[in-house]
Protein backbone atom coordinates (compact mmCIF):
# COMPACT_ATOMS: atom_id res chain seq x y z
CA UNK A 1 0.00 0.00 0.00
CA UNK A 2 1.70 3.40 -1.22
CA UNK A 3 1.74 5.82 1.31
CA UNK A 4 0.63 8.61 -2.30
CA UNK A 5 -2.76 8.47 -1.68
CA UNK A 6 -3.01 11.60 -4.44
CA UNK A 7 -1.83 9.18 -7.08
CA UNK A 8 -4.25 5.92 -5.98
CA UNK A 9 -4.71 2.66 -7.92
CA UNK A 10 -8.59 2.21 -9.42
CA UNK A 11 -9.98 0.67 -6.12
CA UNK A 12 -9.74 4.18 -4.63
CA UNK A 13 -12.67 6.30 -4.70
CA UNK A 14 -10.18 9.08 -5.38
CA UNK A 15 -9.92 9.72 -9.36
CA UNK A 16 -6.45 10.55 -10.58
CA UNK A 17 -5.47 13.96 -10.71
CA UNK A 18 -3.39 13.68 -13.99
CA UNK A 19 -5.44 11.41 -16.06
CA UNK A 20 -8.74 11.70 -17.16
CA UNK A 21 -12.00 9.79 -16.73
CA UNK A 22 -13.25 10.67 -20.27
CA UNK A 23 -9.99 9.49 -22.51
CA UNK A 24 -11.60 7.19 -24.84
CA UNK A 25 -11.18 3.05 -24.96
CA UNK A 26 -8.52 3.33 -27.64
CA UNK A 27 -6.25 5.45 -26.38
CA UNK A 28 -2.78 4.85 -26.92
CA UNK A 29 -0.64 3.55 -23.98
CA UNK A 30 2.74 3.70 -23.42
CA UNK A 31 3.70 0.29 -25.32
CA UNK A 32 1.89 0.91 -28.32
CA UNK A 33 3.02 4.74 -28.54
CA UNK A 34 6.70 3.40 -28.55
CA UNK A 35 5.72 0.85 -31.48
CA UNK A 36 4.07 3.40 -33.34
CA UNK A 37 6.73 5.98 -32.74
CA UNK A 38 9.23 3.29 -34.81
CA UNK A 39 6.82 3.33 -38.01
CA UNK A 40 7.55 7.23 -38.28
CA UNK A 41 7.53 7.42 -42.03
CA UNK A 42 3.40 5.63 -41.31
CA UNK A 43 2.20 8.09 -39.54
CA UNK A 44 0.58 11.09 -40.27
CA UNK A 45 2.26 14.96 -39.20
CA UNK A 46 0.85 17.97 -39.02
CA UNK A 47 4.49 19.26 -40.22
CA UNK A 48 3.51 22.83 -39.38
CA UNK A 49 3.44 26.28 -38.33
CA UNK A 50 0.82 27.50 -36.27
CA UNK A 51 0.86 30.54 -34.31
CA UNK A 52 -0.90 32.70 -31.34
CA UNK A 53 -0.71 35.74 -30.66
CA UNK A 54 -2.71 38.17 -27.66
CA UNK A 55 -4.21 41.31 -28.40
CA UNK A 56 -6.69 44.08 -27.09
CA UNK A 57 -9.68 42.48 -28.27
CA UNK A 58 -8.78 38.86 -27.44
CA UNK A 59 -6.62 36.06 -29.41
CA UNK A 60 -5.67 35.10 -32.63
CA UNK A 61 -4.86 31.65 -34.05
CA UNK A 62 -3.02 31.28 -37.85
CA UNK A 63 -1.99 27.76 -39.02
CA UNK A 64 -1.54 26.25 -42.66
CA UNK A 65 -3.11 23.67 -43.60
CA UNK A 66 -0.61 20.94 -44.53
CA UNK A 67 -0.43 17.26 -43.42
CA UNK A 68 2.56 15.06 -44.48
CA UNK A 69 4.06 11.47 -43.86
CA UNK A 70 7.75 11.98 -42.96
CA UNK A 71 7.82 15.19 -43.75
CA UNK A 72 8.84 14.20 -47.24
CA UNK A 73 4.86 13.85 -48.76
CA UNK A 74 1.73 15.79 -48.17
CA UNK A 75 -0.49 13.32 -47.79
CA UNK A 76 -3.46 16.19 -47.30
CA UNK A 77 -3.62 20.19 -48.58
CA UNK A 78 -6.73 20.73 -46.59
CA UNK A 79 -6.55 20.22 -42.86
CA UNK A 80 -8.37 22.34 -40.18
CA UNK A 81 -5.18 22.83 -37.37
CA UNK A 82 -6.78 24.76 -35.05
CA UNK A 83 -9.91 23.19 -33.23
CA UNK A 84 -12.23 25.19 -30.62
CA UNK A 85 -12.31 22.83 -27.34
CA UNK A 86 -13.81 25.67 -25.07
CA UNK A 87 -16.24 28.10 -25.54
CA UNK A 88 -13.81 30.75 -25.68
CA UNK A 89 -10.24 28.84 -26.57
CA UNK A 90 -9.02 26.74 -29.31
CA UNK A 91 -6.31 24.38 -29.96
CA UNK A 92 -4.11 23.97 -32.97
CA UNK A 93 -2.64 20.48 -33.88
CA UNK A 94 0.99 20.24 -33.98
CA UNK A 95 3.04 16.99 -34.43
CA UNK A 96 1.03 13.73 -35.08
CA UNK A 97 -2.81 13.90 -35.94
CA UNK A 98 -4.29 11.03 -34.51
CA UNK A 99 -2.49 12.29 -31.15
CA UNK A 100 -3.83 15.88 -31.83
CA UNK A 101 -6.86 15.13 -32.68
CA UNK A 102 -7.83 12.61 -29.97
CA UNK A 103 -6.55 15.19 -27.32
CA UNK A 104 -8.59 18.06 -28.71
CA UNK A 105 -11.75 15.25 -28.30
CA UNK A 106 -10.58 14.46 -24.71
CA UNK A 107 -10.24 18.42 -23.50
CA UNK A 108 -14.04 19.13 -25.41
CA UNK A 109 -15.43 16.64 -23.14
CA UNK A 110 -13.26 17.58 -20.19
CA UNK A 111 -14.52 21.42 -20.70
CA UNK A 112 -18.11 20.09 -21.35
CA UNK A 113 -18.32 18.09 -18.21
CA UNK A 114 -17.08 20.85 -16.04
CA UNK A 115 -19.06 23.16 -17.24
CA UNK A 116 -21.94 21.31 -16.36
CA UNK A 117 -20.80 20.07 -13.37
CA UNK A 118 -19.85 23.65 -11.43
CA UNK A 119 -22.12 26.34 -13.33
CA UNK A 120 -18.83 27.91 -14.33
CA UNK A 121 -16.29 27.30 -17.39
CA UNK A 122 -12.71 26.86 -16.68
CA UNK A 123 -10.13 29.43 -16.84
CA UNK A 124 -7.52 29.39 -19.98
CA UNK A 125 -4.80 28.88 -17.35
CA UNK A 126 -6.70 25.97 -15.74
CA UNK A 127 -7.32 24.61 -19.05
CA UNK A 128 -3.94 24.75 -19.89
CA UNK A 129 -2.90 22.85 -16.45
CA UNK A 130 -5.36 20.53 -17.42
CA UNK A 131 -3.65 19.70 -20.88
CA UNK A 132 0.11 20.09 -19.33
CA UNK A 133 -0.88 17.39 -17.10
CA UNK A 134 -2.54 14.96 -20.07
CA UNK A 135 0.42 15.74 -22.19
CA UNK A 136 2.35 14.08 -19.42
CA UNK A 137 0.78 11.32 -17.62
CA UNK A 138 -2.01 10.39 -20.13
CA UNK A 139 -1.99 8.66 -23.68
CA UNK A 140 -1.22 11.42 -25.69
CA UNK A 141 2.20 11.20 -27.55
CA UNK A 142 3.95 13.06 -30.10
CA UNK A 143 2.52 16.67 -29.89
CA UNK A 144 2.79 20.17 -29.03
CA UNK A 145 -0.03 22.30 -29.41
CA UNK A 146 -0.99 25.95 -28.57
CA UNK A 147 -3.47 27.08 -26.58
CA UNK A 148 -5.07 30.26 -26.74
CA UNK A 149 -7.97 31.98 -24.83
CA UNK A 150 -9.85 34.69 -23.24
CA UNK A 151 -11.40 34.35 -19.84
CA UNK A 152 -12.03 36.67 -16.83
CA UNK A 153 -8.67 37.57 -16.47
CA UNK A 154 -7.49 38.73 -20.23
CA UNK A 155 -6.33 36.93 -23.32
CA UNK A 156 -4.00 34.15 -23.06
CA UNK A 157 -1.62 32.32 -24.86
CA UNK A 158 0.01 29.03 -24.23
CA UNK A 159 2.80 26.52 -25.75
CA UNK A 160 2.43 23.18 -24.28
CA UNK A 161 5.37 20.93 -25.16
CA UNK A 162 4.80 16.81 -25.73
CA UNK A 163 6.70 16.56 -22.13
CA UNK A 164 3.56 18.61 -20.65
CA UNK A 165 5.34 21.65 -20.29
CA UNK A 166 3.27 24.44 -20.33
CA UNK A 167 4.39 27.82 -20.96
CA UNK A 168 2.31 31.51 -21.26
CA UNK A 169 3.49 34.02 -23.46
CA UNK A 170 2.06 37.12 -25.10
CA UNK A 171 2.52 35.29 -28.70
CA UNK A 172 4.22 31.97 -29.62
CA UNK A 173 4.48 29.70 -32.32
CA UNK A 174 4.90 26.04 -32.92
CA UNK A 175 5.69 23.47 -35.56
CA UNK A 176 8.26 22.44 -37.96
CA UNK A 177 8.07 26.26 -39.35
CA UNK A 178 8.41 27.93 -36.08
CA UNK A 179 12.34 29.63 -36.76
CA UNK A 180 10.53 31.10 -39.81
CA UNK A 181 7.36 32.74 -38.23
CA UNK A 182 9.24 33.91 -35.33
CA UNK A 183 11.39 35.55 -37.36
CA UNK A 184 8.30 37.39 -38.54
CA UNK A 185 6.88 38.13 -35.50
CA UNK A 186 9.91 39.58 -33.14
CA UNK A 187 10.30 42.78 -33.20
CA UNK A 188 6.40 43.11 -35.01
CA UNK A 189 4.45 42.35 -32.01
CA UNK A 190 2.73 45.57 -29.86
CA UNK A 191 0.65 44.70 -26.98
CA UNK A 192 -2.14 47.28 -28.11
CA UNK A 193 -2.49 45.27 -31.50
CA UNK A 194 -5.94 45.27 -32.42
CA UNK A 195 -7.35 42.04 -33.66
CA UNK A 196 -7.45 42.52 -37.34
CA UNK A 197 -3.44 43.57 -36.95
CA UNK A 198 -2.81 40.74 -35.30
CA UNK A 199 -4.47 38.71 -37.86
CA UNK A 200 -2.72 40.25 -40.36
CA UNK A 201 0.67 39.71 -38.48
CA UNK A 202 -0.44 35.84 -38.27
CA UNK A 203 -0.86 36.19 -42.07
CA UNK A 204 2.79 37.39 -42.71
CA UNK A 205 4.37 34.55 -40.20
CA UNK A 206 2.61 31.67 -41.61
CA UNK A 207 3.03 33.63 -45.21
CA UNK A 208 6.78 33.18 -44.39
CA UNK A 209 6.76 29.35 -43.18
CA UNK A 210 4.87 28.53 -46.10
CA UNK A 211 7.40 30.17 -48.53
CA UNK A 212 10.63 27.93 -46.92
CA UNK A 213 9.38 24.90 -44.49
CA UNK A 214 8.64 21.90 -46.43
CA UNK A 215 5.82 20.84 -43.59
CA UNK A 216 3.57 24.06 -44.12
CA UNK A 217 1.81 25.02 -46.51
CA UNK A 218 -1.26 24.87 -48.93
CA UNK A 219 -3.44 27.88 -47.54
CA UNK A 220 -4.13 29.25 -43.96
CA UNK A 221 -6.95 28.69 -41.01
CA UNK A 222 -7.69 31.59 -38.71
CA UNK A 223 -9.60 31.55 -35.59
CA UNK A 224 -10.10 34.63 -33.69
CA UNK A 225 -11.50 34.08 -30.46
CA UNK A 226 -13.14 37.50 -28.39
CA UNK A 227 -15.22 36.53 -25.10
CA UNK A 228 -17.92 35.81 -27.20
CA UNK A 229 -16.52 33.01 -28.73
CA UNK A 230 -14.39 31.44 -31.40
CA UNK A 231 -14.96 32.24 -35.20
CA UNK A 232 -13.02 30.09 -37.00
CA UNK A 233 -12.30 30.45 -41.48
CA UNK A 234 -10.13 28.80 -43.72
CA UNK A 235 -8.15 30.81 -47.21
CA UNK A 236 -6.25 29.58 -49.98
CA UNK A 237 -3.26 32.00 -49.29
CA UNK A 238 -2.18 33.95 -46.74
CA UNK A 239 -1.92 37.08 -48.85
CA UNK A 240 -5.64 37.43 -48.67
CA UNK A 241 -5.53 38.77 -45.09
CA UNK A 242 -2.72 41.19 -45.84
CA UNK B 1 -45.14 -9.24 14.49
CA UNK B 2 -45.74 -5.92 13.82
CA UNK B 3 -42.25 -5.38 15.78
CA UNK B 4 -40.75 -7.47 13.53
CA UNK B 5 -41.53 -6.14 10.20
CA UNK B 6 -40.73 -3.03 11.24
CA UNK B 7 -37.12 -4.54 12.28
CA UNK B 8 -36.89 -5.68 8.91
CA UNK B 9 -36.90 -1.86 7.00
CA UNK B 10 -34.14 -0.72 9.23
CA UNK B 11 -31.63 -3.75 8.69
CA UNK B 12 -30.65 -3.14 5.83
CA UNK B 13 -29.34 0.42 4.70
CA UNK B 14 -30.62 -0.21 0.97
CA UNK B 15 -34.01 -1.20 2.12
CA UNK B 16 -37.16 1.48 1.58
CA UNK B 17 -40.07 1.03 4.30
CA UNK B 18 -43.50 0.69 2.79
CA UNK B 19 -44.00 4.38 3.14
CA UNK B 20 -40.49 5.65 1.68
CA UNK B 21 -38.21 6.79 4.06
CA UNK B 22 -34.43 4.90 4.76
CA UNK B 23 -34.41 4.22 8.90
CA UNK B 24 -30.44 4.28 8.75
CA UNK B 25 -30.31 7.60 7.02
CA UNK B 26 -32.92 8.67 9.66
CA UNK B 27 -31.29 7.01 12.67
CA UNK B 28 -27.83 8.58 11.40
CA UNK B 29 -29.33 11.72 11.43
CA UNK B 30 -30.09 11.04 15.38
CA UNK B 31 -26.66 10.81 15.58
CA UNK B 32 -25.93 14.45 14.55
CA UNK B 33 -28.30 14.93 17.28
CA UNK B 34 -26.65 13.76 19.80
CA UNK B 35 -23.61 15.35 19.10
CA UNK B 36 -22.70 18.90 20.81
CA UNK B 37 -24.01 22.07 18.05
CA UNK B 38 -22.06 23.52 15.27
CA UNK B 39 -22.83 27.33 13.91
CA UNK B 40 -21.77 28.55 11.15
CA UNK B 41 -22.49 32.62 10.12
CA UNK B 42 -22.32 34.16 6.78
CA UNK B 43 -21.06 37.95 7.03
CA UNK B 44 -20.23 40.27 4.03
CA UNK B 45 -16.12 39.79 5.33
CA UNK B 46 -16.19 36.58 5.65
CA UNK B 47 -17.18 33.23 7.54
CA UNK B 48 -17.43 32.43 10.88
CA UNK B 49 -17.75 28.58 12.56
CA UNK B 50 -18.20 27.94 16.22
CA UNK B 51 -18.18 24.99 17.85
CA UNK B 52 -19.26 23.49 21.46
CA UNK B 53 -16.61 21.06 21.84
CA UNK B 54 -17.75 20.55 26.05
CA UNK B 55 -15.52 17.79 27.11
CA UNK B 56 -16.87 14.61 29.32
CA UNK B 57 -13.78 14.75 32.56
CA UNK B 58 -11.82 17.84 32.81
CA UNK B 59 -8.85 15.84 32.50
CA UNK B 60 -9.46 15.06 29.03
CA UNK B 61 -6.70 17.78 27.19
CA UNK B 62 -9.46 19.89 25.25
CA UNK B 63 -7.30 20.41 22.44
CA UNK B 64 -7.47 16.51 21.58
CA UNK B 65 -11.45 17.33 20.86
CA UNK B 66 -11.51 18.89 17.23
CA UNK B 67 -14.53 20.16 15.53
CA UNK B 68 -13.07 22.60 13.46
CA UNK B 69 -10.76 21.49 10.58
CA UNK B 70 -8.76 23.59 8.16
CA UNK B 71 -9.03 21.44 4.39
CA UNK B 72 -7.43 24.15 2.29
CA UNK B 73 -5.80 27.61 3.19
CA UNK B 74 -8.88 29.54 2.25
CA UNK B 75 -11.34 26.66 3.06
CA UNK B 76 -12.55 24.86 6.73
CA UNK B 77 -15.12 22.45 7.92
CA UNK B 78 -17.11 22.71 11.31
CA UNK B 79 -18.79 19.08 12.29
CA UNK B 80 -21.11 17.53 14.74
CA UNK B 81 -21.91 13.79 15.35
CA UNK B 82 -19.46 11.50 15.05
CA UNK B 83 -16.36 12.55 15.30
CA UNK B 84 -14.21 9.39 13.72
CA UNK B 85 -17.15 9.83 10.99
CA UNK B 86 -16.46 13.29 10.58
CA UNK B 87 -12.36 13.01 10.47
CA UNK B 88 -12.62 10.73 7.32
CA UNK B 89 -14.98 13.08 5.50
CA UNK B 90 -12.37 15.99 6.21
CA UNK B 91 -9.55 13.82 5.15
CA UNK B 92 -11.60 13.66 1.82
CA UNK B 93 -11.84 17.02 1.74
CA UNK B 94 -8.58 17.81 2.00
CA UNK B 95 -7.65 15.13 -0.74
CA UNK B 96 -10.45 17.00 -3.27
CA UNK B 97 -9.08 20.46 -2.33
CA UNK B 98 -5.09 19.58 -3.41
CA UNK B 99 -6.12 17.58 -6.33
CA UNK B 100 -7.75 20.73 -7.58
CA UNK B 101 -4.09 22.37 -7.51
CA UNK B 102 -2.90 19.27 -9.22
CA UNK B 103 -5.24 18.68 -11.81
CA UNK B 104 -5.98 22.55 -12.56
CA UNK B 105 -3.58 24.48 -9.97
CA UNK B 106 -6.71 26.49 -8.77
CA UNK B 107 -8.74 26.55 -5.01
CA UNK B 108 -11.28 24.45 -4.94
CA UNK B 109 -14.93 26.30 -5.07
CA UNK B 110 -16.66 25.88 -1.69
CA UNK B 111 -20.15 24.52 -3.68
CA UNK B 112 -17.95 22.01 -5.58
CA UNK B 113 -16.23 20.83 -2.69
CA UNK B 114 -19.63 20.32 -0.87
CA UNK B 115 -20.74 18.27 -3.60
CA UNK B 116 -17.85 16.30 -3.45
CA UNK B 117 -18.07 15.63 0.33
CA UNK B 118 -22.40 14.64 -0.43
CA UNK B 119 -21.64 12.29 -3.45
CA UNK B 120 -19.74 10.70 -1.14
CA UNK B 121 -21.91 10.63 1.69
CA UNK B 122 -24.66 9.60 -0.66
CA UNK B 123 -23.29 6.40 -1.67
CA UNK B 124 -23.08 5.04 1.93
CA UNK B 125 -26.93 5.45 1.69
CA UNK B 126 -27.43 2.97 -1.48
CA UNK B 127 -24.16 0.04 -0.98
CA UNK B 128 -25.30 -3.29 0.85
CA UNK B 129 -22.97 -3.94 3.70
CA UNK B 130 -22.19 0.00 4.52
CA UNK B 131 -23.60 2.45 7.41
CA UNK B 132 -24.27 5.47 6.68
CA UNK B 133 -22.20 9.06 7.87
CA UNK B 134 -23.09 9.68 11.60
CA UNK B 135 -21.93 13.20 11.04
CA UNK B 136 -23.51 16.76 9.38
CA UNK B 137 -20.70 19.46 8.22
CA UNK B 138 -20.78 23.09 7.87
CA UNK B 139 -18.10 24.23 4.61
CA UNK B 140 -16.90 27.71 4.93
CA UNK B 141 -14.96 29.36 2.41
CA UNK B 142 -14.26 31.83 -0.03
CA UNK B 143 -14.62 31.62 -3.76
CA UNK B 144 -14.27 34.07 -6.10
CA UNK B 145 -14.18 36.30 -3.17
CA UNK B 146 -17.45 35.77 -2.03
CA UNK B 147 -18.48 34.04 1.12
CA UNK B 148 -20.09 31.26 1.54
CA UNK B 149 -21.62 28.46 3.92
CA UNK B 150 -23.11 25.10 3.22
CA UNK B 151 -24.26 22.17 5.31
CA UNK B 152 -24.37 18.21 4.36
CA UNK B 153 -26.53 15.59 6.41
CA UNK B 154 -26.24 12.17 6.65
CA UNK B 155 -28.51 11.81 3.26
CA UNK B 156 -25.94 13.59 1.13
CA UNK B 157 -27.92 16.19 0.46
CA UNK B 158 -25.99 20.00 -0.10
CA UNK B 159 -27.59 23.16 1.16
CA UNK B 160 -26.35 26.67 1.19
CA UNK B 161 -27.52 29.09 4.25
CA UNK B 162 -26.51 32.20 5.86
CA UNK B 163 -26.53 31.38 8.81
CA UNK B 164 -26.76 27.81 10.68
CA UNK B 165 -26.88 25.27 13.51
CA UNK B 166 -26.03 21.19 13.06
CA UNK B 167 -25.54 19.32 15.86
CA UNK B 168 -27.62 18.83 19.49
CA UNK B 169 -30.05 22.21 20.50
CA UNK B 170 -30.33 22.44 16.45
CA UNK B 171 -33.89 24.08 16.86
CA UNK B 172 -33.49 26.31 19.63
CA UNK B 173 -30.12 27.43 18.04
CA UNK B 174 -31.57 28.06 14.12
CA UNK B 175 -34.89 29.98 16.08
CA UNK B 176 -31.84 32.20 17.16
CA UNK B 177 -29.94 32.54 13.97
CA UNK B 178 -33.28 33.44 12.17
CA UNK B 179 -34.52 36.14 14.79
CA UNK B 180 -30.72 37.41 14.96
CA UNK B 181 -29.51 37.14 11.28
CA UNK B 182 -28.93 40.64 9.11
CA UNK B 183 -27.08 40.41 6.15
CA UNK B 184 -25.04 43.35 6.87
CA UNK B 185 -23.25 42.42 9.96
CA UNK B 186 -19.28 42.65 10.00
CA UNK B 187 -17.48 39.39 10.70
CA UNK B 188 -16.91 40.34 14.30
CA UNK B 189 -20.50 40.70 15.00
CA UNK B 190 -20.71 37.20 13.06
CA UNK B 191 -18.66 35.83 15.60
CA UNK B 192 -20.61 37.65 18.10
CA UNK B 193 -23.77 36.35 16.56
CA UNK B 194 -22.61 32.47 16.68
CA UNK B 195 -21.20 32.94 19.88
CA UNK B 196 -24.62 34.13 21.54
CA UNK B 197 -26.45 31.28 19.43
CA UNK B 198 -24.18 28.77 20.40
CA UNK B 199 -24.82 29.59 23.87
CA UNK B 200 -28.65 29.50 23.73
CA UNK B 201 -29.06 25.74 24.46
CA UNK B 202 -26.89 26.38 27.99
CA UNK B 203 -28.97 29.27 29.23
CA UNK B 204 -26.85 32.27 27.17
CA UNK B 205 -23.81 30.52 29.06
CA UNK B 206 -20.80 29.14 27.52
CA UNK B 207 -17.24 27.70 29.37
CA UNK B 208 -14.85 29.39 27.55
CA UNK B 209 -12.44 26.31 27.68
CA UNK B 210 -15.32 24.41 25.63
CA UNK B 211 -15.56 26.78 22.51
CA UNK B 212 -13.96 26.33 19.52
CA UNK B 213 -13.87 29.84 17.20
CA UNK B 214 -12.64 29.91 13.40
CA UNK B 215 -13.29 32.26 10.31
CA UNK B 216 -12.29 32.65 6.90
CA UNK B 217 -12.20 36.22 5.56
CA UNK B 218 -12.81 37.11 2.61
CA UNK B 219 -9.73 39.87 2.37
CA UNK B 220 -6.88 37.47 3.05
CA UNK B 221 -8.90 34.23 1.89
CA UNK B 222 -7.29 32.04 4.56
CA UNK B 223 -8.97 30.18 7.07
CA UNK B 224 -7.79 30.74 11.15
CA UNK B 225 -8.68 29.56 14.43
CA UNK B 226 -8.39 31.70 17.10
CA UNK B 227 -5.81 30.68 20.28
CA UNK B 228 -7.83 29.60 23.56
CA UNK B 229 -6.71 33.25 25.13
CA UNK B 230 -8.45 34.71 22.66
CA UNK B 231 -11.66 32.66 22.70
CA UNK B 232 -12.33 33.30 26.18
CA UNK B 233 -11.57 37.00 25.47
CA UNK B 234 -14.35 36.52 22.89
CA UNK B 235 -16.76 35.11 25.04
CA UNK B 236 -16.21 37.23 27.84
CA UNK B 237 -16.55 40.18 26.05
CA UNK B 238 -20.09 39.28 24.93
CA UNK B 239 -21.23 38.45 28.31
CA UNK B 240 -21.30 34.90 28.07
CA UNK B 241 -19.17 33.27 29.62
CA UNK B 242 -20.51 30.90 33.00
CA UNK B 243 -20.62 32.70 35.64
CA UNK B 244 -19.58 36.01 34.60
CA UNK B 245 -22.50 38.22 35.93
CA UNK B 246 -21.68 37.15 39.57
CA UNK B 247 -18.43 38.71 39.28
Amino acid sequence: MTDDRLQPDGASSDPDPFGSELVPNDALGGERAEQLAGDDEMVNKTGTTTIGITNEDGVVIATDKRASLGGRFVSNKDVQKVEQIHPTAALTLVGSVGGAQSLIRTLRAETSLYGTRRGDNLSISALATLAGNMMRGGPFFAVNPILGGVDEEGSHVYSIDPAGGVMSDDYTVTGSGMQLAHGTLEGEYDPEMSMDEAVALAARGIQSATERDTGSGNGIFVARITADGVEIEDYDDPAELL
Amino acid sequence: MQGSQQQAYDRGITIFSPDGRLYQVEYAREAVKRGTASVGVRTEDGVVLVADRQTRSPLVEASSVEKLHSVDEHLGIASAGHVADARQLVDLARRRAQMEWLRYDQPLGVEALTKEITDHIQQYTQTGGARPFGVALLVAGVENGEPRLFETDPSGTPYEWSAVAVGGGRDEIQEYLEDNYDDSLSLGDGIGLALEALAVPNDGELDTGGVEISTVDVESETFSTKPPEEVAELVTEHGLAEGGEDE
